[in-house]
């Protein structure tokens, strides 16, 4: 008992002592800027007084707005983002949990698992209190925005101002529907009423989707601004503004990020319960819904770097030059910071279900793969992290005699990346299969599965084929230059190649050889998608680089399409199959919780690193290319200082965390003891 | 009863450890001579040896705690030795390799040496506001007008630029070893094929001394030729550079929503 006080002691003190640093060290800088400010404000008044004289003090000066203000001296940059960032990591939370709430609930209807519903429920219990302090956070920030920005906001809520009604009244619907969702659960728990209720969380899953839109479209218009005159600023297409270019890649990509972020979040929850719980149904209980927490964090993670690079080819399309600065200029290097986290995640989602295999009887059959899976996730990770550029010694460059290291020449560029995270993708999903057939044993034979089966899986191929048909037509009718479309020929022959591979696998699962079709698949797509993509990136990158963009999304629709289908025979194929032993939960080691925790920290870290960058990318400019932003703070913050500021949102969000999921628990404990 | 097998677990790892760096820092130098038919062999930056060497034990780690009994095999092997001589020995080497290998870290760290900082570099320095919205002003001529100014500028090109980046455009003219950080070989894909031409243009304009403060202080000897070449026979030069090394800039994506 004694050690458990000490330890949270010392956990106490670091956490202050971080904290104060990095306030110290933001603080600081916004002081800093703050002084300069007052000296040019000082000169200039200076300047000023040489021509008018003292007699100006005398007069009633008429009421000027300012441009920008500042929080009682530290810097309006500084406090924007650290609200902004606060509160968007809140709303990822209280966006993402309704989606899987919603479906698991649904689960425990469709199965009457009243597990499932009881899951539901506590993950509900959380996000009641978490929204309370999201829409604190965001009215924090629409003050912050007027009050240290105000010419700006002048000029946005001039352009989007009936967007801002719509977004008053999504917000009353979500509102609605959150309290509605919540408190009706018992009212409405048997028969036709539960799937009342659970139309009731579809709406406020709507509002919240909707809410999330409005508010991405000001964001992006100011990175990407559409149906305004750049030169006089004139609002001509109110319509062009909202649905500006990138509008629709961060949608997609902020919805499956919240859903990643929500996912770890609550799984981080589960892992300190389970740490915590003092009976053994406790644990069992906490061990399952961490496991629910990752399955949902990784299932979400998986897609995540293929709309991520949808959504930075966009900015690519949206201005090149904006492109440059992420991938190759001043944003370079938060990418390896990003691909350090991405790294981080992967390896703490396998890890936890390598534990996690430890309770499964039966999952010793498959523990020998782990060692090979291992080796190629850590190898993707030593690729994926090698810059283009490396920090190199004088002594080192003259050595090597030229600009690019081998190792960073055929590693660092968005060929090999590319390849690589395809592969990590493959291989993660690869133990994700060998968990779930752990404790399974003798399988059914597939027609025994009946003709509801055979549809599924003949839509599912059908289905993933005509995606891969329309996509290579859309390749053969690109207008291109006669010189470069000759390129194009060997992504079609590949497509061509994936679409015989699903065949062949249908047939197989057919033929009771779904193990067979599901290695043909993982190995066609490997030879395809990693290994010669990775070759004919290069190839293209040289002689067609306009290719390059179709290449990789043909990439992701290969691993795509292997994903999907292997997804389904896997659900066939242990269908009913005969279980070598239960999993017997609550035994997994507290290694396994740690790893939660570090996902937590991971995606935390991750979305305000990331949130740092999309916004940063504008540079100078509050308007990309009309609005110029001329405050003090209007530099691209250097590496370290961006550390310190994310690091401390971060730890500003992981304490409230805390102190919203105990306040969301205080009741429970009320009810334990009486 | 028989004996307990002890667990060489450890040991694994510390070999796997010693195989992942001898490859990186030997093997591989050697490996890319060969490749890249090089006269001198191509060594490992210790920034990347640090990243791969952490990755390779963090992957030791991970792999021997993927289970409990993983993980009591692992440490087991700091119990003591009982009658397996191989593992005592293994142990004393152990113990006498720790203060050895701290104090050739604490030697290597403190001793006075004259090596130059480590230094990070940004790959593509943020290009200026007036450069960002230029185009070429042959982008819309017609094919006879552009294949001329590719001719001119091939011409232009090797005028002035091939001393140092090359006849081929490959980063080797004449006077290319003269530079301790050899011009860029523009034939390489990961160089101007990744700019757009505008990029191109502000380099050869500006040349080094344009550059921001933050590219520095991988200085670059580029001379600003703005004071030789006029705008016209910039772009020229651009679009005759690009044909001499083979690739193409970065093309602008029309925007479809």
């Amino acid at each position: 008992m004694n050690s458990k006080k000490l330890n949270l002691k010392i956990a106490f003190t670091l956490f202050l002592a971080i904290f104060l640093v990095a306030l110290a060290v933001t603080v600081n800088t916004g002081m800093a800027q703050k002084n300069a400010e007052e000296v040019i404000t000082a000169e200039v008044a200076g300047d000023a007084e040489g021509t008018t004289g003292e007699a100006v003090e005398e007069e009633s000066v008429p009421y000027v707005e300012d441009e920008y203000r500042n929080f009682f001296g530290i810097d309006g940059r500084l406090v924007v983002w650290i609200i902004s960032q606060l509160h968007l990591m809140f709303a990822a939370f209280v966006l993402a949990v309704p989606l899987f709430v919603v479906i698991i609930e649904a689960i425990g209807a469709r199965t009457n698992q009243i597990k499932f519903d009881n899951l539901a429920r506590e993950f509900t219990k959380l996000l009641s209190t978490a929204f309370a302090t999201t829409a604190a956070l965001g009215g924090l920030l629409a003050f912050a925005l007027y009050g240290l920005y105000p010419g700006f906001m002048r000029y946005m809520t001039g352009v989007f101002h009936p967007y801002m009604f719509v977004y008053a009244l999504c917000f009353f619907g979500e509102v609605f529907f959150l309290y509605a969702y919540y408190y009706s659960w018992d009212l409405l728990k048997t028969g036709t009423g539960k799937w009342v209720h659970i139309f009731l969380g579809v709406m406020l899953n709507l509002f919240g989707t909707a809410l999330m839109m409005l508010a991405n479209s000001w964001a992006t218009f100011m990175m990407a601004p559409a149906g305004i005159d750049m030169k006089t600023g004139a609002v001509l297409d109110r319509t062009a503004a909202f649905c500006n270019f990138l509008w629709m890649p961060v949608n997609i990509h902020r919805i499956i990020a919240n859903v990643a972020f929500g996912g770890f979040v609550v799984g981080a929850y589960a892992a300190v319960k389970f740490m915590g719980a003092k009976t053994e149904e406790d644990k069992a209980h906490y061990d399952w819904m961490g496991y629910i927490g990752n399955f949902i964090g990784l299932a979400a993670f998986i897609p995540l770097p293929f709309a991520g690079y949808y959504l930075g080819r966009e900015i690519y399309s949206a201005s090149p030059v904006m492109g440059n600065i992420m991938m190759g200029g001043a944003f370079s290097w938060t990418f390896i910071v990003q691909a350090i986290l991405i790294g981080m995640l992967f390896v703490g989602g396998n890890y936890y279900l390598w534990n996690g295999m430890g309770r499964i009887k039966g999952a010793e059959r498959y523990t020998p793969y782990i060692k090979y899976i291992n080796i190629v996730i850590f190898f993707c990770f030593a690729v994926w992290l090698t810059p283009h550029n490396l920090p190199l010694s004088g002594e080192e460059r003259a050595l090597i005699g030229e600009q690019y290291h081998p190792f960073s020449k055929f590693f660092g560029v968005m060929a090999a990346k590319n390849a690589v995270v395809n592969l990590l993708i493959l291989a993660t999903f690869f133990s994700f299969l060998l968990y779930r057939r752990a404790n399974k044993g003798e399988t059914m034979p597939f027609k025994s599965h009946g003709n509801g089966a055979r549809i599924t899986m003949i839509i599912t191929v059908g289905l993933t084929v005509m995606y891969l048909l329309w996509y290579s037509a859309g390749l053969k009718g690109q207008d291109l230059n006669e010189t470069i479309k000759p390129f194009i020929n060997p992504l079609l022959t590949c497509i061509k190649i994936q679409i015989g591979a699903l065949i062949a696998a249908l047939i197989l699962t057919f033929a009771n050889r779904g193990k067979l079709a599901q290695t043909l698949l993982f190995v066609v797509t490997v030879s395809i998608s990693v290994i010669y993509f990775w070759y004919y990136g290069f190839v293209v990158m040289e002689k067609a680089n306009m290719i390059l963009r179709f290449l990789s999304v043909t990439q992701v629709s290969i691993v795509i399409s292997t994903l999907i289908v292997n997804t389904v025979i896997d659900v066939f194929l242990f269908k009913n199959a005969k279980e070598v032993g239960g999993i017997q939960w609550g035994k997994i080691p507290h290694r396994a919780q740690y790893a939660l925790l570090l996902l937590c920290v991971a995606i935390v870290t991750l979305m305000g690193l990331m949130g740092f960058i999309r916004s940063g990318l504008r540079m100078n400019w509050h308007i990309y290319g009309f609005m110029q932003d001329k405050s003090a703070g209007a530099f691209t913050p250097s590496i370290a200082y961006m550390g310190w500021v994310v690091s401390l949102i971060v730890f500003l969000f992981l304490a409230l965390v805390a102190v919203v999921f105990w306040l969301a628990t205080l009741g429970d404990k009320t009810k334990k003891h009486a | 009863m028989s004996k307990k097998k002890n667990s060489y677990s450890m040991m694994m790892v510390i070999v796997s450890v010693l195989i992942v760096f001898a490859i990186i820092k030997v093997i591989a130098p050697y490996v890319f001579m060969i490749l890249l038919a090089k006269d001198h062999t191509m060594p490992t930056p210790s920034t990347l040896l640090l990243w791969y060497m952490i990755l390779a034990i963090l992957a030791c780690l991970v792999y021997v705690s993927t289970s409990d009994l993983k993980w009591a095999n692992f440490l087991s092997f700091i119990l003591p030795a009982g009658d397996d001589k191989l593992k005592l020995l293994f142990q004393k080497m152990i113990v006498i390799s720790i203060p050895l290998l701290v104090g050739w870290f604490v030697y290597s760290g403190t001793v006075p040496g004259t090596a130059s900082p480590v230094e990070l570099r940004i790959q593509h320095p943020t290009l200026l506001q007036e450069f960002e919205k230029l185009e070429n002003p042959f982008a819309h001529a017609d094919e006879a007008t552009k294949r001329k100014c590719i001719e001119e500028g091939k011409h232009l090109y090797q005028q002035n630029c091939r001393p140092c980046h090359g006849s081929k455009a490959d980063g080797n003219g004449p006077f290319a070893n003269a530079f301790r950080l050899r011009p860029i070989n523009f034939t390489d894909p990961g160089t101007i094929a990744t700019v757009v031409e505008n990029f191109a243009f502000w380099r050869i304009k500006e040349g080094g001394p344009g550059l921001p403060a933050v590219s520095t202080p991988w200085d670059s000897a580029m001379p600003a030729w703005k004071d030789v070449l006029t705008d016209t026979q910039i772009w020229k030069i651009i679009m005759g550079e690009y044909v001499t090394a083979g690739v193409q800039a970065r093309q602008r994506e029309e925007m479809e929503h």
